[in-house]
């Protein structure tokens, strides 16, 4: 998948999902590129640079959201 | 207190930026006498505990001066050390895995001073701010997690439950008198965000009851999903809650399957756990990762539950201390704390150390638990 | 005077340990008096807040912390951890309070300099209390705001040629012991390796893509100073293949008492004269050494390396020429499936810079748990799950009996079909003809 259709891809079905559930993990974003971990990590990283994504982590664990999304975001006051 | 820009601009993050850099490099601060001879030294000594001479080949010594200290440790205190090690080492100096500070100089005449100097500096409050020793058969630092300090799980405090145990055995960081090298350390839940789970002797903060939960704020604050997915056991599910005449989204926690690990509570502020009641110390004893005669070992659990009886302990530091003597007195020389355990039998363990045995004790937590279980007659009455 | 009465914490600054209440007292007091005016930017009473906090921690037996999800500065996924206070308005100071954590150069060495550079930078920009170090290895600056993260981050990158360590789903730093540096133990240059991987991996130290956390850690021998075994995904434990060297007449040395045994460091206590054949012979694990006339001897091919006689005779034997390293792979802390050890997975490789043959194994390692690990399982986990066959396929190793600790002791083996003669496919009708319904 090329960026900008991975982006599309991810930006759609987070934000479907974004009722719900804000944070989602690396393999939910490679599974929706249907791309192998070590490929896209190079998107997810783009992503990340372009700020499409943003991180959350939990120090233990990272997982990756749409920025300023997410009930948590708002309860830090840092949104 | 105006704001001072480091020079970074938030609108444009990537200009100038600069990144993937790592630490720097080993070599810029080696002491000139360790990067002359690396990979040239022949044998070491401890001259005295905490003292330690590397001899290498063409006959260049290295003299190491171990001093303990607390991890957690202010820029006024981590500025002292520079002025000692600016006076003794030429502004060298390193850090072990254990929290010690390591100060090292070129020839025995430099020891002394250097020696004399840190044992002559105390806090304010009486405490020595640099006690040598920590090497050898010494007892020496405790590495631990950070408890109350910074910690949004802990079970306990990590610095004053360290301070209070190194208070107790003081004697012994800074004399060689175990049989082997007596490893402890402490981490706050069960986490271990700092493993402690192949010590001599672990002291690990335990929480006893499952998440509170905040019916009315859980669902503008948390992310149900999330809270669920975190959970290492399943325990969670969603559930509507009648709260206050008010059906709101929520979760239920399947209570008997809480291991108080506190992941939910990470995800979700909607569930927290601590409780002064709840938390508190499990000792665990007879690890070790060395290699040296028996393959490394886990700890096991010798005491299922101590109160957090602040500001010291006293039930912690009284079980440690008596483990400690009989250990001393019985072990072989060179003989590890588990291994004596093993050697004598961990029924003669208990009896020995004057600990009860409850089932808390016996391993119930999935399959390793029946490779714990005695499978011969082979027992001491 | 303090801001906040501290009784219980009071009574820790007494007793010889060196008391950290001690230390952030007068750590509070410096900021107060701010003898250097510093432009401070976060609040300058922040030591006494957290001191202020721990007190109601210590009284009322909870943390009054709570988790934040920032992650620092942009690009990174890891590095920084969110901490926000339960209390905000009786302790402003610690309000926000997140970590940073800065990769620590190998070993541990510093010079003055550069720490009073880190000092002035943290009293500046941060609360000015730290750990030294953390329990991975990393410096952890404990304490600043969201704003000052950024700031922080552009001064270690611009002034100190210093980067942030990782958190998260990420490569952790990785850490090492002393080593060749200073240490007559080490197999291997464990700073050059640790260092090596640690700058080629940059990306997956700083950009989470892995199911959960990931640990390197370099152990110069088996007696295993940073406790690789137990606590790395990959722990690099330095080893030998050919003979201990042994210096005949220091042995002698020793047992007439010249030396003392394990470089003196029993000698708090009286353990009578040393006594090789007690002490070293008949403690050997694999019964490989004896005494012909007052020379000792090693029948080195039952070797284990287990370094027991080397410690205690670190003058007369010495590890061998032939020298390496041995990987093991899967250790962990208990959470969730109880504790593990690392398992051996290659018995030796040479650590000779590039370290093409280590890193062939860590990328195969990381392609398989990247796309067969479950959120949140350790390597170790994946291990159990789908066996160490499959980490032998994936790293495409060959099976010795160096592998395990004994054989299976079940039979039930699962076959593939191409390992079976002929296949699974076979001729029903053919064997009816031999065989009545």
């Amino acid at each position: 998948m090329e960026y900008e259709e991975a982006k599309t891809a991810i930006v759609e079905t987070l934000t479907k999902k974004s009722k719900s559930k804000s944070k989602f993990y690396f393999n939910d974003l490679a599974k929706i590129m249907g791309m192998k971990p070590r490929l896209a990590k190079k998107i997810v990283n783009q992503l990340v640079q372009d700020g499409v994504l943003e991180y959350w982590s939990s120090g233990s664990t990272s997982m990756y959201g749409l920025p300023g999304v997410g009930k948590q975001a708002a309860a830090e006051h840092e949104d | 207190m105006a704001f001072v820009s480091s020079g970074y601009d938030p609108d444009k993050p990537m200009e100038n930026r600069i990144s993937d850099i790592g630490p720097r490099k080993y070599d810029e601060f080696y002491p000139p006498v360790i990067a002359k001879n690396k990979g040239k030294w022949l044998y070491h000594e401890v001259l005295k505990p905490g003292v330690l001479v590397h001899v290498a080949e063409g006959g260049d010594e290295v003299y190491t001066v171990r001093c303990g200290g607390a991890r957690l440790m202010s820029t006024t205190h981590i500025r002292e050390i520079c002025d000692i090690a600016e006076k003794h080492c030429d502004g060298h100096l390193r850090f072990t895995t254990r929290n010690n500070i390591e100060f090292m100089v070129d020839s025995k005449d430099k020891v002394e001073p250097l020696v004399q100097d840190l044992e002559s500096r105390k806090f304010d409050g009486g405490s020595f701010k640099f006690p040598v020793g920590g090497t050898g058969t010494s007892i020496t630092n405790i590495v631990h997690t950070q408890g109350w300090i910074h910690c949004h799980t802990p079970a306990s405090d990590a610095s004053g439950t360290v301070k209070a145990t190194m208070d107790e055995v003081f004697e012994d960081f800074k004399q060689h008198r175990m049989p082997a090298k007596l490893r402890i350390s402490m981490a706050c839940c069960l986490n271990m965000c700092g493993a402690v789970h192949c010590s001599d002797i672990a002291i690990l903060g335990y929480h006893r009851k499952p998440p509170m939960l905040d019916h009315e704020y859980l669902d503008k604050m948390c992310e149900i999903p999330l809270a669920i997915a975190s959970c290492p056991t399943a325990a969670i599910r969603p559930a509507k809650v009648e709260w206050k005449g008010e059906k709101v989204n929520s979760v239920a926690v399947k209570n008997e399957r809480c291991m108080f690990c506190g992941n939910c509570y990470t995800m979700c502020p909607s569930m927290p756990l601590s409780d002064k009641e709840g938390d508190g110390i499990v000792l665990m004893v007879g690890g070790k990762v060395s290699n040296r005669i028996s393959a490394p070992m886990f700890s096991k659990v010798v005491v299922a539950f101590q109160p957090n009886d602040t500001p010291r302990w006293p039930e912690t530091t009284e079980a440690i201390k008596k483990i400690i003597e009989v250990y001393a007195a019985e072990a072989n020389k060179y003989e590890r704390l588990g291994e004596w355990a093993e050697r004598i039998g961990w029924e003669r363990f208990f009896e020995k150390c004057e600990l009860p045995f409850t089932h808390h004790l016996i391993d119930d937590f999935r399959d390793p638990a029946y490779y714990t279980w005695r499978q011969s007659t082979l027992f001491k009455f | 005077m303090a801001k906040h009465a501290t009784p219980l914490l009071d009574q820790l600054e007494s007793g010889p340990w060196p008391s950290f209440v001690s230390d952030m007292k007068q750590q509070a007091e410096v900021r107060a008096k701010n003898a250097e005016n510093i432009e401070f930017q976060i609040p300058q009473d922040v030591v006494e807040d957290l001191l202020g906090i721990l007190e109601l921690s210590f009284a009322d037996g909870t943390t009054h912390w709570k988790h934040g999800g920032i992650v620092g500065v942009f690009g990174y996924g890891g590095g920084v951890i969110g901490r926000y206070c339960d209390q905000p308005d009786n302790f402003p100071g610690v309000a926000h309070f997140h970590t940073m954590r800065v990769a620590q150069p190998g070993a541990k060495f510093y010079k003055t300099d550069y720490l009073r550079q880190l000092c002035d930078l943290w009293d500046f920009r941060g609360s000015g209390i730290t750990n030294m170090h953390g329990s991975t290895g990393d410096i952890i600056l404990l304490g600043t705001t969201t704003p000052q993260l950024e700031e922080i981050f552009y001064e270690l990158t611009h002034n100190m040629n210093q980067d942030l360590g990782g958190s998260g789903s990420n490569l952790r730093t990785p850490a090492d012991c002393i080593g060749m540096a200073r240490c007559e133990y080490a197999c291997y240059d464990t700073n050059a390796l640790c260092y090596h991987l640690t700058q080629e991996y940059q990306d997956e130290l700083h950009r989470p893509a892995f199911p959960y956390k990931f640990k390197f850690k370099f152990d110069g021998c088996p007696n295993g100073c940073v406790a690789s075994i137990a606590r790395a995904d990959m722990s690099f434990i330095g080893t030998w293949k050919d003979n201990i060297k042994i210096d005949q007449e220091a042995v002698q040395a020793y047992i007439g008492g010249e030396f003392a045994p394990n470089a003196n460091d029993h000698n708090g206590r009286d353990w009578g004269p040393f006594d090789i054949q007690k002490e070293v012979i008949d403690l050997c694990p694999t019964d490989c050494m004896w005494m012909e006339g007052n020379q000792l001897k090693i029948e080195d091919k039952e070797c284990t390396r287990c370094m027991h006689c080397i410690n205690v005779m670190p003058r007369a034997l010495k590890i061998g020429d032939d020298r390496g390293l041995s990987i093991l792979v899967g250790a962990k802390a208990p959470i969730l499936d109880g504790a593990q050890m690392g398992s051996l997975l290659v018995p030796f490789v040479k650590a000779e810079d590039p370290y093409d043959e280590i890193k062939e194994v860590i990328e195969a390692i990381w392609d398989w748990w990247m796309e067969e690990g479950k959120n949140r399982e350790r390597l170790g986990e994946l291990m159990k799950r789908q066996g160490f066959q499959k980490l032998l396929k994936v790293t495409g190793i060959e099976p010795t009996a160096h592998h395990v600790q004994e054989p299976r002791t079940n039979p039930y083996i699962f076959w593939n079909e191409d390992e079976v003669e002929g296949g699974w496919d076979r001729d029903i009708d053919e064997y009816r003809k031999h065989h009545q319904r």
